[in-house]
């Protein structure tokens, strides 16, 4: 099974040509596998990348290349539980990807 | 959706962005690609994602219209899914909308007939091509926000 989302790289143009990663601390709402993750983690300083699906987390986990280990973090948790825990102001940028629907 | 935005409005810095990517709320067409050949196989379009995307829409303009978040920049662009055999779309088709149907509790309501367009596609790939794809293009809307 060969299924590829997005190969022509849209989304990532779309993305990077709406914001400037570097040195910026994300939060990402919804990653599921990590599918949007991948394209932009590597210019920013600190992603957190949250989805209360456990087997979308764990396969992020997975994928996560070792150079981005040191700087990206995924949790499976619930938004509204994430941000019961979470201090006011603490983020540059959050994604809704896909997830606000 | 809008205490959602509350409260990513608290978790950002006054500084921030918010980045909003949904797609947009319009059916989704299947085509049969072959080279520089594109046939259209079908249109899906599950009703119930629809409203979850104007939704999605409306709670945006909420904020906005409450001062919280100003709208910078918005653009489009489509997401193209390619499967390069009709099990692989009619899988991941059956699977998606067998859990908006758990997720919903209204199975069979503005389910679109996957069977039918798998079975349209089945027809045109037994005639295509080798590296013949099939693809889904979806719209989505990306837009960037700021606190205010």
């Amino acid at each position: 099974m060969t299924i590829r989302t997005d190969p022509e790289n849209n989304e990532t143009h779309a993305l990077l040509g709406m914001v400037n990663f570097s040195g910026q601390h994300v939060l990402e709402i919804g990653c599921g596998d990590g599918r949007v993750t991948w394209r932009y983690a590597d210019k920013a300083s600190r992603v957190t990348a949250i989805d209360p699906s456990s087997k979308q987390i764990a396969q992020a986990k997975e994928d996560l290349p070792s150079q981005l280990q040191d700087h990206v973090e995924f949790q499976d948790i619930a938004f509204e539980d994430f941000t019961a825990a979470s201090a006011p102001s603490a983020f540059d940028i959050v994604i809704l990807s896909w997830s606000l629907c | 959706m809008v205490h959602a935005l509350e409260e990513i409005h608290r978790l950002l810095k006054p500084t921030g962005t918010l980045i909003d990517i949904h797609p947009v709320a319009e059916s989704s067409p299947i085509e049969l690609h072959q080279g520089e050949k594109i046939d259209l196989v079908g249109s899906l379009s599950v009703r119930q994602w629809c409203i979850d995307y104007q939704q999605a829409d409306s709670a945006l303009a909420k904020i906005a219209r409450r001062g919280l978040f100003a709208v910078e920049r918005e653009d489009l662009f489509d997401s193209l899914t390619h499967y390069t055999s009709v099990e692989e779309m009619r899988t991941e088709q059956i699977n998606a909308i067998d859990k908006f149907a758990r997720d919903a509790q209204s199975a069979g309501e503005g389910v679109p007939d996957v069977e039918a367009l798998a079975m349209r596609a089945e027809e045109l790939m037994r005639t295509a091509t080798s590296g013949a794809e099939l693809i889904i293009r979806e719209r989505v809307h990306i837009s960037r926000l700021k606190p205010t």
